[in-house]
């Protein structure tokens, strides 16, 4: 998919006036907070069980590389094959020679966000091969040619009346209606149809169980399951870090992953494939591909500190809460991930330099790290890239910062070691502020910090700071306790 | 008597000295004795936040060699006790001299609320007020420091206030220091929805714990809403007013 990372602003800009989006994120934050609030409380004590899921998440982060390989034996031996891409190009290729090699004009696809990341269906479509999303909203963006909106729900931005308009032309819907199960039904009446031939379904995958080779989805439509039963073969793609090791682990994450991404207390479908269909068995694909991408992770991974962004399980309870998603939706985050998760992920698999804007666009409020059930401390690693930014750093690829910027923060770091200069400093900058000051406020500063004036007012520096006003204060008290002494 | 050493942040002794002067205020009222290195600057998160992490490395060692040795720090902002606590630690993680200071001195400063309330364990501190008064929770002191009790109790226990709840309480105001600038046309639409729900309260007075939430919040209100104010906490409890 394009990226669009260094269009953040102007898509933001844009994206923040659109009433109709600005209508539904105003909802969304405080109706998911209520729900996820009820099943939290459903646990025994919700903070362990999210403080169990942080753990889970650590110990796979730490064991990374040797839980791949248990993953692989195990699944092996359950009869899957797994293959490993690199990066986005052999994520792409693999599935199309499996899909040429069985002569297929058209897959269908579960949701899957690493098929996002990979650009897969316009690698099928550049080769002939028709790719379907079947899940609603994933279809509802695919056919809109737009970028998913939301992790979780790609389309839940998109009005019904467009909804209507859109099946009429292409889902082959009869009658207008914004009915929401109406429109739903024309859904799946033109997915069914898909899914009636379909010899090649492609799906995601939640975790991936290290102990059992077991691989996990979960969903609320059941299109993910129809991928995976209807076809004679089956990819599931995955991303490195999508690994658990235990099925008791993996269960634990279910519920986590429920609850913070839907507030429920588990979704409606949860399927797991241990192998292919087996003798005797009645349903499932003829042979089942695992197809694990690194792209760009395992470069990631040998720095400590970013290789926390891999403890994400996708939940997209970050998105959910986060003020300044609140304000402006997914799209100007401009890539397959959105939100703090995406402001996260996105900048070490594409760059620290065409991503400034995703993790400088933050106030660091901590919002998104408090509710993580993974443990990722999200504002912890802007603050990171920005100082690997700031060091023009080879390996994230750091980007120069404007020169005027590092020389204030060159004479500022002089100053704030020297309270002399720092006053100094003080004193002088003091008339060159307050010259804007009128009847004891500043509204503008004839194009200095126009940020700032565009919607706000500022006192003017003291005449007196409370460091000029120490000695006054500290007399007031002696003169008192000497009265009191009297 | 009672010593506590002051820990004025940038913003407020530049711009909000009302603050620190409430803040001094405030205590002697409590019997206890405030001190002030006058060696003191800014705890460097402007830095921090910006990047440039040896020039934060710079201000946490100074902040340490004049703080090294009080008992106690209090401040009338959770930001920068964050900062100091939470962040300096992280800072200094590589140099073990600095490190062991770093983290002793982070068990020994408070924010001012949080001070009051839990060391001095005073809740009626002779503050008073005739009205309807709601809490912003700053970011920061809520989820940074885990303050957000302590303030309320002191608000309610003024005399003649009634205290009355801020919607969506726990958002962000939108400031996030250069964030208001960069991002100016979203840190706008966060401090709208922020004072919308100081005006939905019903409160006659908006008060925080957090000066850099109070230039943005009152910076926008004396823009927008001149006839609604907010006030620290600090100016809460002294019963004097400024803060913006």
């Amino acid at each position: 998919m394009e990226i669009r990372t260094t269009l953040f602003n102007e898509i933001a800009e844009k994206e923040i006036q659109n009433p109709y989006a600005r209508a539904f994120l105003k909802v969304l934050p405080v109706a998911i907070a209520v729900r996820r609030k009820a099943v939290m409380d459903s646990f025994p004590d919700p903070n362990a069980a999210q403080a169990c899921g942080q753990a889970i998440r650590a110990e796979v982060v730490a064991r990374l590389p040797e839980l791949l390989e248990e993953f692989e034996k195990n699944a092996l031996a359950r009869g899957a094959k797994v293959l490993w891409a690199r990066d986005a190009g052999e994520a792409n290729e693999m599935v199309l020679s499996i899909a040429k090699e069985r002569n297929v004009t058209y897959v269908t696809k579960g949701k899957s966000m690493v098929t996002e990341e990979i650009g897969l269906n316009d690698a099928l479509a550049e080769s002939g091969i028709e790719p379907f999303e079947t899940d609603l909203g994933e279809f509802i963006a695919q056919q809109l040619k737009r970028p998913p909106f939301h992790i979780v729900g790609p389309a839940i931005n998109v009005p019904v009346e467009e909804v209507c308009d859109l099946f009429m032309e292409k889902a082959g819907m009869e009658k207008t209606t914004t009915d929401p199960v109406k429109l739903g039904y024309a859904a799946r009446l033109f997915l069914r149809d898909k899914f009636h031939h379909v010899s090649l379904g492609v799906t995601g995958v939640n975790m991936a169980v290290a102990e059992t080779g077991t691989i996990i989805n979960l969903e609320n439509e059941g299109n993910i399951r129809f991928n995976k039963s209807s076809p004679g073969t089956q990819v599931s793609i995955m991303s490195l870090e999508k690994v658990v090791p235990t099925m008791e682990d993996a269960m634990h994450l279910t519920r986590l992953l429920s609850r913070n991404c839907t507030g429920q207390k588990i979704s409606a479908y949860v399927s797991m494939d241990s192998g292919p269909k087996k003798p005797g068995e009645i349903d499932g694909p003829e042979e089942l591909f695992i197809i694990i991408v690194d792209n760009g992770r395992s470069e990631i991974y040998g720095d400590s500190v970013a290789r926390e962004a891999l403890r994400c399980i996708r939940c997209g309870g970050c998105l959910n809460i986060c003020p300044v998603y609140a304000k402006i939706g997914g799209y100007p985050y401009g890539w397959a991930y959105s939100g703090p998760m995406g402001q996260v992920l996105t900048p070490l698999l594409l760059g620290l330099d065409r991503t400034q804007d995703l993790y400088r666009a933050c106030t660091l409020c901590g919002a998104c790290r408090d509710v993580c059930p993974a443990g990722v401390d999200h504002p912890l690693m802007f603050l990171y890239y920005r100082s690997k930014d700031v060091e023009e750093d080879r390996g994230l690829r750091g980007k120069k910062r404007p020169w005027k910027e590092s020389r204030f923060f060159g004479l500022w770091s002089r100053a704030v070691t020297h309270s002399v200069l720092w006053n100094l400093g003080v004193r002088l900058v003091r008339p060159l502020v307050n010259r804007y000051s009128h009847n004891g406020v500043i509204t503008t500063m004839g194009g200095f910090f126009k940020g700032w004036f565009r919607t706000r007012n500022l006192p003017p520096i003291a005449n007196k700071t409370f460091h000029e006003r120490w000695s006054g204060l500290r007399r007031k008290a002696t003169g008192r306790q000497s009265g009191e002494n009297r | 008597m009672k010593k506590a050493s002051l820990f004025i942040p940038c913003i407020v002794d530049l711009f909000l000295p009302e603050i620190g002067e409430a803040t001094v205020q405030v205590l002697r009222r409590l019997g206890v004795d405030p001190l002030y290195h006058k060696a003191q600057t800014c705890c460097g998160q402007p830095a921090m936040n910006a990047g440039y992490r040896d020039q934060a490395k710079k201000a946490a060692k100074h902040l340490i060699d004049v703080f090294g040795d009080d008992d106690v720090i209090v401040s009338p902002s959770g930001s920068c006790v964050y900062m100091v606590k939470h962040h300096y630690p992280q800072l200094l993680r590589d140099e073990p001299a600095w490190l062991w200071r770093a983290e002793e001195l982070s068990e020994r400063i408070y924010e001012l609320s949080q001070y009051i309330v839990d060391i001095l364990g005073i809740e009626e501190v002779g503050a008073s007020f005739k009205g309807t008064v709601t809490y912003h929770e700053s970011c920061h002191i809520l989820r940074g420091l885990g303050v957000s009790d302590q303030p309320k109790r002191l608000i309610q226990k003024a005399d003649g206030v009634k205290f009355l709840p801020l919607p969506l309480a726990d958002m962000c105001c939108g400031f996030g220091g250069e964030f208001a600038e960069a991002y100016d046309y979203i840190s706008e639409e966060m401090v709208k929805e922020k004072v919308g729900c100081y005006l939905e309260s019903g409160a006659d007075l908006l008060v925080l714990c957090e000066p850099g939430c109070l230039l943005n919040i009152s910076g926008y209100l004396s823009r927008n809403h001149p006839e609604k104010k907010a006030l620290h906490i600090a100016n809460f409890l002294a019963g004097t007013g400024g803060g913006g």
